[in-house]
């Protein structure tokens, strides 16, 4: 899960400084949508949720933004993937819901307000 | 120890019967997710953050059946998302009973009572209802990130046990929870009727030096000693008694990951329950090609070093007890004595 920093809009290019692997890697963590870019031109949106760099032909699956799939897309036919999505781990970390607790009470505090669960969105 | 005789007799007739077959490596007990949903947001729960048609998405009947057959366990637990929630989960749970696996349904019990009074579920000495506590009101509700959901578990576990079913709880602790409240949680729960309760700590993970994890782990060790020292004769714990002297320091255990495989919407799961390194088509698949090696203590993973959480190492405690005179006596002294 992230906290704070995410990839959200991230449109990474391909190139000697950033492999395709690496991209993957991280599009693998990401818990939103990424649209992937083919080399012909044609991209897939969907969740990337797995990916295999390690057998004799590395692939990436997806289940599409309808739930379809799973979709196989071979890394050999990828250009590159956007982090189009939104990031559904942002902020929702153990450690931010403390932060956003501490700053509630202290808020109650200061108003003398009796101390309320604050609200958190997914 | 509060499991019935058949449930351990099944356990451990299953564990031999695979000692006997020479396979070094099988699993104990199913962690089948058929959906992520919930209609609890607890903060930082990985298991809800997905795009919307990840969420919607639900296993089929069929799906999951293949999966209980394909690993073979004599145990079937059902995490979710809330597994309330499954659209088919009567069906599920009657077709599991059905095949003779003991089912937990672990839950988080907002919808129990409603759906017991529809009829879903019939009681049988393979079910289990498992429900989701992490403490006394104030503190489970804290955990939830909604308050009420403490009440409303209560009342779904009286109605069940009052129906006649079986009905366990299951906590997970952090860091800096009280030894003195979950001392008196358990003794709330012994006074409800529940059979037996679960305990294991939460997975945290972060890049830290050795000294720093050394003392999560003494951390841990020191909160499950205070927790458990002196235990009540009438509380019972649902797990292996090795387990509970694992969380305090009294047994040095390495993870079992294949112990407890994970099937969901993506697949089976590597290597694990809590980390998500990529998935397997099947069962087979997940055994052969999973790198082992590449988990545990002592493969020196970032990910596993402060790990001591229940889907790791009580496969390994129950392990011990099957596999070697020692586990076996140590299991029987603390099961006899109530001491761990
Ligand atoms: S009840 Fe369980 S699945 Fe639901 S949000 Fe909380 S931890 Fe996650
Ligand atoms: S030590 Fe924990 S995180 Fe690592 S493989 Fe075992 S159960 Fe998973």
């Amino acid at each position: 899960m992230t906290d704070g920093a995410t990839l959200e809009g991230w449109m990474p290019e391909i190139g000697p400084a950033l492999s395709l692997a690496e991209v993957v890697e991280k599009a693998f963590d990401y818990r939103g949508n990424v649209t992937v870019i083919r080399t012909d031109g044609s991209e897939t949106q969907g969740y990337l949720f797995n990916r295999n760099a390690d057998g004799p032909v590395p692939f990436v699956q997806l289940f599409d933004l309808n739930g379809g799939g799973p979709h196989t897309i071979f890394y050999r036919e990828i250009r590159t993937i956007r982090f189009t999505g939104r990031d559904t781990a942002t902020g929702n970390s153990y450690a931010a819901w403390l932060r956003a607790k501490e700053a509630a009470k202290a808020a109650d505090r200061a108003e003398k307000g009796s101390g309320s669960t604050p609200p958190r969105g997914v | 120890m509060s499991l019935p005789v058949s449930q351990m007799w099944a356990v451990a007739s299953y564990v031999v019967r695979q000692k006997l077959a020479g396979r070094k490596r099988y699993p104990l007990v199913l962690m089948l997710e058929p959906l992520f949903r919930c209609n609890l947001a607890c903060a930082g729960c990985g298991k809800i953050q997905y795009p919307a048609q990840i969420l919607r998405k639900n296993l089929t009947v069929e799906q999951c059946l293949a999966a209980v057959e394909e690993c073979g366990t004599p145990v079937v637990s059902i995490p979710g998302g809330e597994p309330l929630m499954y659209p088919d989960i009567g069906r599920l749970v009657e077709e599991l009973v059905a095949r003779r696996k003991y089912v937990y349904l672990c839950t988080n019990a907002i919808l129990l009572k409603e759906k017991l009074e529809a009829g879903l579920f019939a009681p049988s000495k393979y079910f289990s209802f498992s429900v989701h506590l992490d403490g006394l009101r104030e503190e489970h509700d804290e955990a939830v990130c909604r308050d009420g959901v403490y009440v409303q578990a209560v009342e779904g576990i009286k109605e069940a046990l009052r129906r006649g079913f079986r009905v366990t709880t299951n906590s997970t602790l952090f860091d800096g929870a009280s030894p003195l409240r979950m001392r008196e949680f358990f003794d709330e729960m012994m006074d409800l009727g529940v059979e037996g309760m679960m305990i294991s700590p939460g997975y945290s993970y972060s890049k830290a030096p050795d000294q720093e994890h050394f003392l999560r782990t003494q951390r841990a060790h020191d909160l499950f000693s205070r927790i458990l020292s002196r235990p009540k004769r009438r509380w019972r714990f649902n797990q292996s008694p090795l387990f509970l002297q694992f969380l305090m320091g009294k047994q040095e255990f390495e993870c079992t990951p294949w112990g407890n495989p994970t099937y969901n919407v993506f697949g089976w799961q590597r290597p694990c329950y809590l980390l998500q390194e990529g998935y397997a088509a099947t069962f087979t698949e997940l055994l052969e090609t999973t790198r082992w090696e590449n988990y545990g203590k002592r493969s020196g993973n970032e990910k596993c070093r402060d790990c001591m959480v229940h889907c790791g190492y009580e496969p390994t405690a129950v392990n011990h007890t099957f596999g070697s005179w020692r586990g076996f006596r140590d299991t029987v002294a603390a099961t006899v004595t109530g001491r761990f």
